[in-house]
């Protein structure tokens, strides 16, 4: 018997029906900590609603969702944040007023800089201290991401590759233990598909465990290490990406051919 | 002439407290709250009933003690923080947009219907009256003088609630607030309690409005349902839209705009025979006006939110990423 | 019990206001996606357009007929000078929302200096009251609720079989969609709009021959209670707001005749607010779905 490697997420028998029509159907599915789990299946397979559903974004009907240790399901989002799980959106969502750096340096809570007292008069030094870390961190990542030129800039006036990279970066700011990420390809440029695929790995290396739903299977090819495919609500399949391409359930769920990877033109 | 001066100077900061408590929900937080002029007209109520005592019949109302008029204040925006609370709680929890606008209207609606017809409670149509120069003998202010000290007074607060304010937007609280504004689905994802954010910007903006209420009854001596329309809270959007939603400068631009400058200039036009509300409803029909254009063509309004600009330099090359 | 039949009977009547005035709010909800605040503005230039004409020419029938043209025409121009230009820009509509906020101010205030703020009355009389069943109408309250079933039948045709109703449903339903199959949605809503516009433009003539007297800002009150209906109703739909409007009308007279006129407003929020808090129609948010549904 092998011993289990750690797990980042575990999701067992999720469903979730709007009216008659049932968007998530026991769904269950294990996430490796440490690793990239890609998340894929054709239009309408449920993967966003199953990601709504495990980050608190909308309530199952059944099923558990479990999170380091703890049965999250049913959570308000902003608690399953602060336990470590954070997503993005398949729109890019900064704070558009909002500075570049200050969207960054806000991705994490601090309960107690965020009181309203004590966060309003501030007389603490530790307080002003934190500040003044928070910043400089804030700084350095997006120096890290190309981003520091535009620290300045209203995250509104951005173009959606960049807005993209400011997730990125918030999601660097925040550390937290599984990452979510919605379809971050939509709607950027294939060129910065690379500079995603580096960043992720970035958030492995400072020990964010990563899911990643996409469309974009060349992108899912390269970025994950294990992959778990949904069709109509219910997960059909898991596995290395390689192994996927012959099976038989999820070429029909596919209609045909998996779109194979491509190598980009020089 | 001073006289006048001194009266518009008073008005001006009275109003500007209002807007920027306004600003607090709506430019802050982001919402349309069309209760807001209700804890205006409860801090102004409050205020009489706490200090004028117990006026003879017909009059009838609650409380009518004769408290220390800084005591009857902050009784008074207690209790429009406790209304605010009572309304956020079930407003906010899960409305927004037009709904939660809409129950706001509701609110207030409720409340300025309970006003006017239950005569036991703030006397009715008739209103509260006889809040005459509270304090002036106890500092020892004459008749004649004590405009001079309202106006101080009035002043004097509107720093205060301006520098407190300006302290709470370049705090994380704040930028967690208007972070919940642009964003409440990202600010969620980021742990930003929502509910318990807006709840506290909500409570917070209503006691600045109770003070202003308070300020209010406190220069016009008395309060009746004719001194507030519900729909007067569109002059104080106006006044926070004009000036630069979210951004206290902005709102003193703003107040100044609309309140003074346009208040001030209806009051300077000739009287035209035969149609004897022309001047009065002229002020509305223009402040109605600006803020559509306003809304329009400049909906930041005249001066942009300040953004935080970092000053250190990257000792590395900057790349700009396309 | 023949008190609660009496109530009835001049619930009947209120409903029968409520209803138009509540259909027409919801045409416009519908097609543009925007709640009208000035929507009560429309009633109350119907109320004096007929005022005027009355006064010239002594004849209810062209009184309501100039009410109710009244009403269209100023319809369409908010639509045409306000909202929908707002809509082009892709404003969002809560924007819109506050921008008719705006216009309700203005229009009140226009009409403060044109007609003074003062009650003004319709030298229409109403007619003695005689009994009719269980109920105690005079003839306007009768000419009100026939009226309201004619028009109601018109407006149901309209919108169920013919080609501009077909449009109008594609519109509401989805803008893009009916564009994109050759709808010109622009001009639907505009003709929706004056269509609105001429019921509410009627509306407001019958509640003033109702009430009796008027002022500048009785539109506005009752469109808070008409708003009540049309949210009671689920905004948008318009036969679901109809019967939220009997309903609420009937409950309206009800409460008045048993506990005090003078609330009615605060009951009629009072409804609003149990109904947007406790009562789902999918367009709110339900027991079982988080806030982000």
């Amino acid at each position: 018997m092998t011993t289990q490697a750690p797990v980042a997420l575990e999701v067992r028998g999720l469903s979730k029906h709007f009216g008659g029509v049932r968007a998530v159907e026991n769904c269950s599915f294990t996430a490796p900590e440490g690793k990239v789990t890609g998340l894929i299946g054709p239009n309408g397979a449920g993967k966003s609603t199953a990601i709504d559903l495990i980050s608190g974004f909308k309530l199952p009907d059944a099923g558990t969702v479990v999170f380091g240790g703890e049965a999250i399901e049913g959570l308000p989002p902003h608690r399953i944040s602060r336990l470590g799980l954070i997503r993005t959106f398949q729109t890019p969502r900064e704070w558009p007023l909002l500075t570049v750096l200050e969207n960054v340096v806000l991705a994490r809570w601090d309960q107690a800089r965020e009181t309203f007292w004590r966060g309003v008069l501030g007389l603490q030094q530790a307080q002003h201290e934190a500040t003044t870390g928070e910043l400089a961190e804030g700084r350095e990542i997006l120096e890290e991401f190309g981003l520091m030129a535009l620290r300045n800039e209203r995250a509104g006036n951005l173009s959606g590759g960049q807005k993209r990279l400011v997730e990125f970066a918030r999601i660097r700011m925040a550390k937290p233990q599984l990452v979510i990420l919605d379809e971050p390809m939509g709607g950027v440029n294939p060129v910065l598909g690379e500079r995603m695929a580096l960043a992720i790995e970035g958030f492995i290396a400072t020990g964010t465990s990563v899911i990643v739903v996409e469309h974009n299977l060349p992108f899912i090819e390269r970025v994950t290490d294990h992959v778990v495919v949904m069709s109509q609500g219910s997960v059909i399949a898991s596995g290395p990406f390689a192994s996927l391409r012959s099976n038989r359930a999820v070429i029909d769920a596919y209609l045909g051919e998996m779109p194979t990877y491509e190598q980009p033109s020089a | 002439m001073t006289q006048y001066l001194v009266s518009v100077l008073t008005e001006g900061a009275i109003f500007g407290i209002m807007a920027l408590g306004l600003n607090v929900i709506w430019g802050w937080s982001g919402d349309f709250d069309l209760a807001y002029y209700g804890y205006v007209a409860l801090g102004a109520y409050m205020t009489l009933v706490l200090t004028i005592g117990r006026q003879p019949p017909p009059t009838k109302y609650i409380l009518g003690l004769t408290l220390p008029y800084p005591l009857a204040v902050g009784l008074a925006v207690a209790s429009a923080m406790a209304l605010a609370l009572v309304i956020g709680l079930i407003a906010l929890r899960h409305l927004r947009g037009i709904y939660f606008s809409i129950v706001t209207l509701g609110a207030v609606y409720v409340l300025y219907t309970m006003a006017g017809q239950f005569v036991p409670l703030f006397n009715g149509y008739q209103g509260l009256s006889g809040l005459v120069n509270p304090m002036a003998d106890v500092l020892g202010i004459d008749f004649n003088s004590y405009q001079y000290f309202l106006l101080g007074l009035a002043i004097a607060v509107f720093l205060l609630v301006y520098l407190f304010l300006s302290r709470v937007s370049s705090s994380r609280f704040g930028l967690a607030l208007r972070s919940l504004r642009e964003d409440e689905r990202a600010a969620a994802a980021f742990g930003r309690d929502i509910y318990r954010l807006k709840l506290k910007a909500y409570v917070l903006g209503a006691a600045i409005g109770g003070l202003g209420g308070a300020l209010f009854a406190t220069y016009v001596t008395a309060f009746n349902t004719s001194a507030w329309a519900p729909l007067e809270t569109i002059v104080l959007y106006a006044a926070v839209l004009v000036g630069g939603r979210g951004n206290i400068r902005g709102v003193v631009l703003g107040v100044f705009i609309v309140i003074v400058l346009i208040e001030e200039s209806t009051r300077f036009l000739p009287e035209i025979p035969g149609h004897p509300n022309i001047v009065l409803a002229l002020r509305p029909i223009v402040i109605g006006l600006a803020l559509i254009l306003f809304l329009r063509f400049r909906p930041q309004g005249l001066l942009p939110e300040r953004r935080y600009m970092d000053p250190a330099q990257s000792k590395a090359k900057q790349e700009v990423v396309t | 019990m023949h008190q609660a039949l009496l109530i009835l009977g001049f619930g009947l009547v209120t409903a029968a206001i409520l209803s138009l005035s509540a259909v027409a709010f919801t045409l416009e909800y519908a097609v543009t996606n925007v709640a009208n605040l000035a929507h009560g503005e429309i009633l109350t230039i119907g109320a004096y357009a007929a005022l005027v004409v009355h006064d010239r020419t002594g004849s209810a029938v062209a009184a309501a007929v100039a009410a109710a043209l009244a009403g269209g025409v100023i319809a369409l121009a908010m639509h045409a000078a306000v909202v929908d230009r707002f809509i082009r820009r892709g404003t969002p509509t809560l924007v819109i929302f506050i921008a008719t906020l705006g216009l309700s101010f203005v229009i009140q205030n226009v009409l403060v200096i044109i007609f003074g703020a003062a009650n003004v009355a319709y030298t229409i009389s109403p007619g003695a009251p005689f009994q009719l069943g269980p109920f105690l109408w005079t003839p306007v309250d009768i000419e009100i609720i026939v009226s309201a079933l004619a028009i109601t039948a018109v407006l149901f045709t309209i919108i169920s079989y013919t080609k501009f109703g077909k449009a109008l449903r594609a519109v509401s339903q989805n803008r893009e969609l009916a564009r994109v199959s050759g709808i010109n949605a622009n001009v639907v809503a505009s003709a929706t709009w004056f269509l609105a516009g001429l019921v509410a433009g009627y509306a407001g003539f019958i509640l003033a021959e109702s009430i009796g007297t008027f002022t500048p800002s009785f539109g506005f009150s009752f469109f808070l209670i008409t708003l009540t209906a049309a949210v009671a109703g689920g905004l948008g739909r318009a036969f679901s707001t109809m019967v939220g409007a009997i309903i609420v009308g009937i409950a309206l007279e009800f409460f008045g005749g048993y506990v005090s006129p003078g609330y009615n407003l605060a009951f009629a929020f009072g409804i609003l607010a149990l109904v947007i808090l406790i009562r789902p129609r999918g367009l709110f948010v339900n027991a079982r779905r988080s806030i982000f549904e």
